[in-house]
């Protein structure tokens, strides 16, 4: 019997210590990451073709790694395990405040003017309004957010809510937070929560689809715009492939073109026109409101 | 009868004894707990408001009705088949870590070892700062216990970043802990004789262990490490859910796009896994002739009373010494399919990070509620826990018996003796039934219950209670079953053959011998429940726990720090009121 | 009914009292056949028949009464039964019981903190409780020691004889079958060696009984 335990662990030990090492390579890769906002399959689509057009461009191995909690890709960043991540409005600015002299280099043409959606179940008796004072219809039903960190589906839709006068413990319960934009929309639609909130986008993509039943749930109010994802990049990159490499990734962003068909794919998969460069500067906004709010200290 | 008795009595003038006071200690805790059920209803609304969402049934329904559906296409059985691989492995190497960390952690807890120290310097008192520091231990073990996986993870990530080491780590540190607590009590209750007897004769502690305990122990620690391969999965599949991958992770996926036909898919592998696993573990158990009446996180020395069968623990037996070489293999194939970087470890970067975390922590900001906030959540807390173990006390207790072997079944307790073949089909079918029903209880994670409730259930501290109940339902079933199995069965017997009826029999012959073990593993349990409502936040009542998760995302280290804190003191509370209650249990 | 260890006493006990059913030939208990009642009707024997055991069988984390209420069981209702478990019922006839098995001072002690011979006591106040017509008393000393065992016999023996019950017994000891019981069964590997009465029982009878044993 001993004999069979030794041979077990010298076995572990062998086994353990010629497994593959990951730090054999030459140059370590590029890596890219996103915020875990929507359907997880999406993204990933979305984003190894992202990462062989980058290759491509850039010449550098790029990797792309997911990553399925909002925190923890804020955090991961913060440690140099992501180069270059995929950033909500609060997520960027809480990674910047993470690394020193990080920065946001480019967003869709629609980032510069995101709105969230309010959306309402058709029974809770919630009706579509006018303006943000409308929002206090709000007050007395119960509510959720999407993910806590998320900025369309938490941190701006909190803040029109103040705006509005409606305080958090005015609705029904607590507001609850969902996790995501699709199960936002699932637990209203299912009447789980009678009101709700998400990135307008997301709303759109499943209207257009049909997967939304109309009759159960419709939007109610568009938010105001306000600045949302963006590439956030570490500084340290330029010592790993040159003092050009920043531009050179801004450059390969903003050369996608709609009418070349290989970037048609990669920008649908974005739902964008096209990629433009952004700086720190546009989410000082965010970066208040955030304060207020406590998701930024 | 009266008057059979009175003629032959023998005119004595003894009187009848005083009837024992009615309001004992037990009718307190009794009193305690209806009063905190009651509380705890009343703070979860359920009074109040409405409860059932009718308009989520469809989808509840479509969720069920999906089950007989499962997605069978050769790529999805593909995924499945490789997330179960996934899972698999971050509880085989997470485990493997923790039976390493907590054996030593184990031997070093021990009254035992820190007594044979006193023995062998022969002198009574030990240095005070090593008997300070003995504590300062076992204190570490019990914070480390008190701090959910998935908590351990983000911490991890910020400290070693996204290498799956993190994942594995969270695991080991809450399982290291648990482990060297219950290792500890092994060594405690083990016939000290021998060691004694080599530690008189001069011999040094660390050989005197070697020699004269750890050989006893063996087989019980073996059992006990096997034991918690069930737990491990579970981890597993709770830590994919925030971002490990394998089951866990796909299955939310599914969730969030409604796919259920997939969903039942990643379940039936889930359960299949947890199973076989469960099994295994029985059958290693009874081949090695201790009969672990240890479960879940049993941290008290009267739960882990493990008697002997056999005289010898045979390691000959065949399937102990498979289950060895098989698990030879698992462990290195499990780190070579997972791939840790334990170079990390020793890095620059990962020093670094961790002063800067650890700085970032320091000091704890209370301030971020008021007291009264405090105490909000904590109510929430602690009413959300205590709904969770008075459902899953009261369902296991109904369900443990039809799911011990010794009960229905021909030759059990409850089967008159001469049934033919259709009762024995019925009973084995209520068996087979109720013991599948406890496995997809506990395989499922706790969140992934929750937003199932969620679509049926308003939200609030009720789907929440619920959610964690299901689940800690499943779990103490399973060891409420197994403590109906190691019932002595002959007083039963007694009791029916003097024609006592089937309620008869389970009131005053299989009740109480099995009921104060029953709630001392409700309470280990609770302290259970309490760590895991950080993972049922989406419920909309969150307390401590999602006031966790919002700090952790807020990058608040400090207000992280005071939650924990909050936290580790209610679990202390907690901790507390269990052990006295179980002293009356066993006074009683 | 005497024999040695295998030869059958105990599953001829519990053919009596309906826990083991015959697989050829058939056992009449009362009057009855056991193996063709409905279960209703076999608790309804069975309540007549009262047994103690080797082990006495009681519950040990039970208090003193509760034990010997149980054996009301076969005629108390579920709810009269849950209810006494909370607050004792029937004391005057549970402290009787007891007073007569000579410790009524325990009534509410917690069984397991009794002796074995007081615990054998609180089995036979359990049975008079049931007030059988007969009562089975399988190896009722065996676990006993000499001294005990002739304060059990004699209350056994004092009990059957008072109160007209049919008292069988298994035993292992051949001096008090002989001191105490009027007719001797002598069992060997299952089959009756002899069926006697005591007065006519040899020393070569019972030499036959432990043949090819030492």
């Amino acid at each position: 019997m001993k004999q069979v335990l030794i041979l077990g662990f010298v076995l572990s030990i062998l086994l353990v210590a010629c497994a593959p090492s990951s730090s054999d390579q030459d140059t370590e890769p590029f890596v890219i990451s996103a915020i875990p906002d929507q359907n997880p399959e999406k993204l990933q689509r979305r984003f190894e073709l992202l990462a062989d057009y980058l290759m491509e461009e850039l010449d550098v191995q790029v990797e792309y790694i997911p990553v399925t909690n909002y925190a923890a890709s804020v955090t991961a960043f913060r440690v140099g395990d992501l180069d270059m991540v995929w950033f909500g409005g609060l997520t960027g600015v809480q990674a910047r405040l993470q690394v020193d002299d990080a920065q946001a280099i480019l967003q869709r043409n629609i980032d510069e003017e995101f709105h969230s959606i309010f959306i309402a179940n058709t029974d809770s008796g919630i009706t579509p309004i006018e303006d943000i004072n409308g929002l206090s219809q709000l007050k007395g039903h119960s509510f959720t957010f999407g993910s806590e960190s998320s900025t369309s589906g938490r941190l701006m839709p909190q803040y029109y809510l103040s705006q509005a006068g409606v305080e958090l413990s005015e609705i029904n319960g607590e507001a609850g937070f969902s996790g995501s934009h699709n199960t936002t929309i699932e637990l209203v639609e299912a009447g789980s929560y009678e009101s709700g909130v998400l990135n307008e986008q997301v709303w759109l993509s499943h209207v257009e689809s049909g997967e939304v039943d109309l009759n159960k749930v419709q939007g109610i109010w568009r938010t105001p715009g306000f600045y949302d994802y963006h590439w956030v990049i570490r500084p340290d990159v330029v010592e790993r492939y040159g003092e050009d490499f920043i531009e050179r990734v801004t450059q390969a962003f903003t050369q996608l073109d709609v009418n070349n068909p290989d970037h048609q794919e990669i920008l649908d998969l974005f739902n964008a026109e096209k990629f433009i460069v952004t700086e720190n500067g546009n989410y000082i906004e965010i970066e208040t409101i955030g304060r207020e709010i406590g998701k930024i200290k | 009868m009266q008057k059979t008795l009175g003629s032959i009595s023998v005119g004595s003038v003894i009187e009848i004894p005083q009837r024992p006071s009615f309001f004992n200690r037990r009718l307190m805790w009794v009193i305690i707990f209806i009063g905190g059920l009651f509380w705890a209803l009343l703070e979860s609304g359920i009074f109040q408001n409405e409860l059932i969402n009718t308009g989520g049934i469809t989808l509840g329904l479509e969720f069920l009705t999906a089950s007989i559906n499962p997605e069978l296409s050769r790529e999805f059985i593909q995924l499945t088949l490789k997330a179960t691989l996934t899972t698999l492995a971050f509880a085989v190497s997470g485990l493997f870590l923790s039976i390493v960390f907590g054996f030593f952690g184990g031997v070093v807890a021990s009254e035992t070892w820190i007594k044979s120290y006193t023995i062998a310097r022969n002198d009574q008192d030990l240095p005070i700062f090593v008997r300070g520091l003995w504590l300062v231990l076992r204190w570490i073990l019990v914070l480390f216990r008190s701090v959910h996986e998935v908590i351990w993870a983000l911490i991890f990530v910020a400290i070693i970043g996204l290498d799956p080491l993190s994942a594995i780590l969270a695991i080991s540190i809450p399982f290291s802990a648990i482990i060297a607590k219950v290792f500890s009590e092994i060594i405690d209750e083990t016939n000290h004789e021998p060691l004694n007897a080599l530690l008189n004769s001069g011999v040094s502690p660390t050989k005197a262990f070697l020699y004269g305990l750890l050989p006893l122990t063996f087989a019980d620690m073996l059992a006990y490490g096997f034991y918690r391969f069930e737990c491990a999965i579970r981890a597993a599949a709770v830590l994919g859910i925030v971002g490990v991958g394998g089951l866990g992770y796909q299955i939310f996926l599914s969730l969030q796009t409604l796919k259920f036909t997939e969903i039942w898919t990643l379940l039936f592998a889930l359960f299949l896994l947890n199973g076989l696993a469960d099994l295994w573990s029985s059958i290693l158990r009874r081949r090695l002739g201790v009969e672990s009446r240890c479960g879940g996180t049993c941290i008290d020395l009267e739960a882990i009373q493990t008697t002997r069968k056999g005289v010898d623990p045979s390691y000959q037996d065949r399937v102990v010494k498979f289950s060895i070489i098989f698990a030879a293999v698992l462990v290195p194939l499990s780190f070579w399919y997972i791939n840790p970087d334990f170079g990390i470890l020793i890095s620059e970067r990962t020093s670094q990070n961790m002063v800067s975390v650890g700085q970032s922590a320091f000091p704890p900001t209370f301030e971020v509620f008021s007291l009264g906030e405090w105490i909000d959540l904590s109510k929430i807390t602690l009413s959300m826990s205590f709904l969770a173990v008075a459902f899953a006390g009261v369902i296991g207790l109904i369900l443990s018996f039809p799911a011990a072997n010794n009960f229905l079944l021909p030759g059990g307790i409850f089967a008159s003796g001469r049934e033919k073949n259709a009762p024995r089909l019925l009973a084995t079918a209520l068996l087979v039934l109720t013991r599948g029903l406890l496995l997809v209880l506990r395989s499922i994670p706790a969140p992934i219950w929750a937003l199932i409730l969620l679509y049926v259930l308003f939200p609030g501290v009720l789907p929440g209670a619920l959610a964690l109940g299901i689940y800690t339902l499943g779990v103490l079933g399973r060891l409420m079953a197994e403590v109906v199995e190691n019932l002595d069965e002959r007083p039963l017997l007694a009791l029916k053959a003097q024609g006592a009826g089937m309620g008869g029999v389970f009131m005053y012959g299989a009740l109480p011998p099995t009921y104060p073990r029953f709630i001392s593993y409700l309470l280990y349990r609770w302290e259970e429940i309490i760590r895991a409502t950080v993972i049922v936040g989406q419920v909309g009542a969150g307390g401590l726990g999602r006031s966790l998760t919002e700090q952790l995302s807020s990058f608040d280290n400090q207000a992280v720090l005071a939650i924990l804190i909050v936290f580790i003191v209610i679990t202390f509370i907690v901790d507390m009121i269990s052990a006295s209650a179980r002293k009356t249990l066993r006074a009683a | 009914m005497v024999g040695p260890s295998g030869a059958g006493k105990s599953t001829l006990i519990r053919l009596l009292n309906g826990t083991l059913f015959p697989t050829s030939g058939e056992v009449r208990v009362l009057g009855q056949r056991l193996d063709k009642l409905s279960a209703g009707a076999l608790r309804k024997v069975q309540s007549r028949i009262g047994t103690i055991y080797q082990q006495f069988h009681l519950i040990d984390n039970l208090q003193v009464v509760h034990n010997i209420n149980a054996g009301h069981l076969a005629h108390w209702s579920f709810s009269r039964s849950l209810i006494s478990l909370i607050r004792p019922m029937d004391i005057q006839t549970a402290f009787n019981a007891l007073e007569q098995v000579g410790i009524p001072e325990k009534l509410y002690e917690r069984t397991d903190r009794l002796s074995g011979g007081q615990q054998q006591r609180v089995a036979i106040a359990r049975v008079l409780v049931q007030n059988p017509e007969a009562i089975l008393a399988d190896e009722p000393i065996s676990n006993l020691d000499p001294g005990l065992s002739k304060e059990i016999m004699d209350l056994l023996l004092d009990l059957s004889y008072r109160s007209g019950k049919t008292l069988i017994s298994s035993l292992h000891a051949i001096e008090f079958a002989k001191s105490h019981y009027e007719r001797i069964i002598g069992l060997r590997k299952g089959r009756i060696l002899f069926d006697s009465s005591t007065d006519f029982i040899t020393e070569s009878m019972i030499n036959s009984l432990y043949q090819g044993r030492n």
